[in-house]
C-alpha cells in the first residue's frame, strides 16, 4: 500500500520570492508527522501545496498513489485530504450548523446528518451552540469547530496548521487529546504546529524546515535530543526561547 | 404604489449586482444590457412562435442562463485573476456591444411589450391600483423569496455564501469556486431576465432599457452593497422617493433622484442602510 502522502522534491514560488525548495517527505498511512520550523519557513506553504492552494513549480505531490500535483483544490478534497488552515478560516456569519454544511459540500446528501451527529459527538460543546453566529465563539470553540468542519466529509489525510495557536494550556491539551482520537480511528495526520514539546510528543516522526528547505528529520524522539531542534524550537539552553512561536 | 413597483424592478436589478458582487468581487456594468437582450429574445419567441407570454419569459430567462455562462465562460474567467479593474472595463465593453448588437438584430426603436397583468385599475379600499403595479410587486417578492430560500437552504446557495465570505476557505471545502462564479452569473442573469419581462410592458421594448441598472446600483449602494435584504429595501426605497419627488420639486427632477439618493447616502452614512463601513486604511 502506497504512503498517505509523499512529497518528492517540490518547489514553490509567490511570484519570485523562494517559499519552499526541494523538500520532500513522508507520512505513512494511520501516522502522526510533524513539521517545525520558525515563521516564514515554509510550514503553511507546504500544507498549501497538498491541498491545491498554491501550485508545485517543480516536483511531485502523491496522495495514497494518486499524483495529486495539478489537481484543483476541490478535487483534493473530494479525494480524502481534510485541511484545517491557520486561523481557522471560519465561516464567522454562519451559524456553527452552516460552517458544518458547508463542510460537508461534497458529502452525499443522505449521509449529512450522521456525519453532523459525528461531529457533535467529537464535540458536545458544538451541539450547544450549532444555532450561534460562529464569529462569537471562544478561540479554542472556534478550532473545535474548524476541526469538525474538516472532518465533515472523513478525510483519510488529515493538515493541521497550528491548532493550538493562541488557546490556553488547558483547551490546546485538549485539542491535542482529540488529534489523537481522529488518529486512532485510522485518520493519517501531518501537523504543524508552533508547540514543538507537544507536537513531538504526539507525532511519531517530525521534519525540521528552516527557509523553504528541510534541515533535519527522523523519529520524534531523536529530533527532541537533536541540539539544534532542542535550541531552536524547544525552548531550551536559553538561547532562542520562543523562536518557534 | 407605482413607485413600489419600480422600486422592485430595482431591486431585482441590485439583487443580480450583488449576487455577483458578492461572488467575484466584480461588478457587472453589462448586467442591464443582458437584461435587454434576454428581453428581447423572449419577445422575438412571442413574434415568431405566438408563444404564450409565459413561455415568452422561460425563453427569455433560459436565453439569459445561456448568455452568462457563455460570457462567463469565455471572457469573465480569464480576467478574474487580473486586477478588478480589468474586469469592470470589460463588462462595460460588454455593455456597449450587447446594445450595438440589439440595435443591429432589433434596430434601437421602441416596442410594446404585452403585460401578464390587465389593464383596468382594481378598486383596493378607496384607492384605485393598476394591476400591473401589483403584478410586479407580487413577482418580484415572489423572486426573492425564493432567492432567500435558495441561499439559506440550498447547498448551492451555501457555497455562494461561503465564496462572499473567505473564498480559500470555500475551497479548502471542497467547493470549486469556479463553478460558483459561473452560477452567480448565470443566477443573476436570471433574476435579470425576470425584471427584463415585467418591465418591459411599462417602459416598453427597446435597446436603451438596460439603463434601469443603473437605478439597481444605485438601490444596491443605498441598501448597503453587498447586502441582499439592503439591495431589496433599496431598490424599494429608490422607487417610492423617484415616485414621490416630482409632487414636492420641480417636476424633471424625477430623473435625478437616483443620483441624488446616492450622492446623499454617500456622504450621510457610506456603508449603506444595512451595510458594515469597512475602514479603510489611507
Amino acid at each position: 500500500m502506497r504512503p498517505a502522502l509523499e512529497i518528492d522534491d517540490v518547489a514553490v514560488y509567490y511570484d519570485k520570492r523562494r517559499a519552499l525548495e526541494g523538500v520532500t517527505l513522508t507520512v505513512e498511512r494511520g501516522e502522526i508527522v510533524t513539521l517545525l520550523g520558525a515563521n516564514g519557513a515554509g510550514k503553511s506553504t507546504t500544507l498549501r501545496a497538498v491541498s491545491g492552494l498554491v501550485r508545485a513549480a517543480r516536483g511531485r505531490i502523491v496522495y495514497e498513489g494518486r499524483d495529486i500535483s495539478h489537481a484543483p483544490a476541490d478535487a483534493i478534497v473530494a479525494a480524502g485530504v481534510g485541511h484545517v488552515p491557520e486561523g481557522r478560516e471560519i465561516f464567522g456569519e454562519f451559524t456553527v450548523l452552516e460552517n458544518l454544511l458547508v463542510g460537508g459540500h461534497t458529502v452525499p446528501r443522505r449521509q449529512i446528518g450522521e456525519r453532523l451527529e459525528e461531529a457533535f459527538r467529537l464535540f458536545p460543546v458544538l451541539r450547544e451552540r450549532r444555532l450561534q453566529a460562529a464569529g462569537t465563539l471562544s478561540g479554542g470553540e472556534q478550532q473545535m469547530l474548524a476541526i469538525a468542519r474538516a472532518l465533515m466529509p472523513r478525510p483519510r489525510l488529515l493538515l493541521l496548521d497550528e491548532p493550538s495557536l493562541g488557546l490556553a494550556p488547558l483547551l490546546s491539551r485538549e485539542i491535542f487529546d482529540v488529534i489523537r482520537r481522529i488518529n486512532a480511528d485510522g485518520v493519517s495526520v501531518l501537523l504543524v504546529e508552533q508547540n514543538a514539546r507537544r507536537a513531538l510528543a504526539l507525532a511519531t516522526r517530525g521534519y525540521v524546515l528552516e527557509t523553504g528547505r528541510l534541515v533535519a528529520s527522523g523519529p520524534s524522539a531523536g529530533l527532541a535530543a537533536d541540539p539544534r531542534v532542542r535550541r531552536a524550537y524547544l525552548g531550551l539552553d536559553g538561547a532562542r526561547r520562543g523562536a518557534a512561536t | 404604489m407605482s413607485g413600489l413597483a419600480t422600486g422592485s424592478i430595482y431591486a431585482l436589478m441590485a439583487l443580480s449586482l450583488v449576487i455577483i458582487y458578492n461572488a467575484t468581487r466584480t461588478l457587472n456594468f453589462a448586467q442591464g444590457e443582458m437584461l435587454m437582450i434576454s428581453t428581447f429574445v423572449g419577445w422575438t419567441a412571442l413574434q415568431l412562435l405566438r408563444a404564450p407570454l409565459l413561455v415568452a419569459l422561460l425563453v427569455a430567462v433560459v436565453a439569459a442562463a445561456l448568455l452568462a455562462w457563455v460570457l462567463e465562460r469565455t471572457i469573465i474567467r480569464h480576467a478574474i485573476s487580473a486586477t478588478h479593474f480589468d474586469v469592470l472595463i470589460i463588462t462595460l465593453g460588454l455593455s456597449l456591444m450587447l446594445r450595438s448588437a440589439a440595435g443591429l438584430l432589433w434596430t434601437h426603436d421602441e416596442f410594446p411589450f404585452p403585460s401578464f397583468f390587465g389593464s383596468r385599475p382594481l378598486g383596493v379600499g378607496a384607492v384605485r391600483v393598476a394591476p400591473a403595479s401589483l403584478g410586479i410587486i407580487g413577482a418580484s417578492l415572489a423572486l426573492m423569496l425564493a432567492l432567500g430560500a435558495l441561499f439559506r437552504w440550498t447547498r448551492l446557495g451555501r457555497a455562494m455564501r461561503a465564496v462572499a465570505q473567505n473564498q480559500r476557505a470555500a475551497r479548502l471545502m471542497g467547493i470549486s469556486v469556479e463553478q460558483v462564479y459561473s452560477a452567480s452569473w448565470i443566477l443573476a442573469a436570471a433574476v435579470g431576465a425576470v425584471a427584463g419581462v415585467l418591465i418591459a410592458p411599462v417602459v416598453f421594448l427597446s435597446s436603451q432599457m438596460g439603463l434601469v441598472a443603473i437605478n439597481g446600483f444605485t438601490a444596491a449602494v443605498l441598501g448597503g452593497f453587498g447586502s441582499m435584504p439592503g439591495a431589496v429595501v433599496g431598490g424599494m426605497v429608490l422607487g417610492v422617493l423617484e415616485n414621490l419627488a416630482p409632487l414636492y420639486l420641480p417636476a424633471s427632477i424625477k430623473h435625478s433622484v437616483p443620483f441624488l439618493v446616492m450622492i446623499t447616502i454617500l456622504i450621510v452614512r457610506p456603508g449603506g442602510l444595512f451595510g458594515r463601513v469597512a475602514p479603510r486604511k489611507v
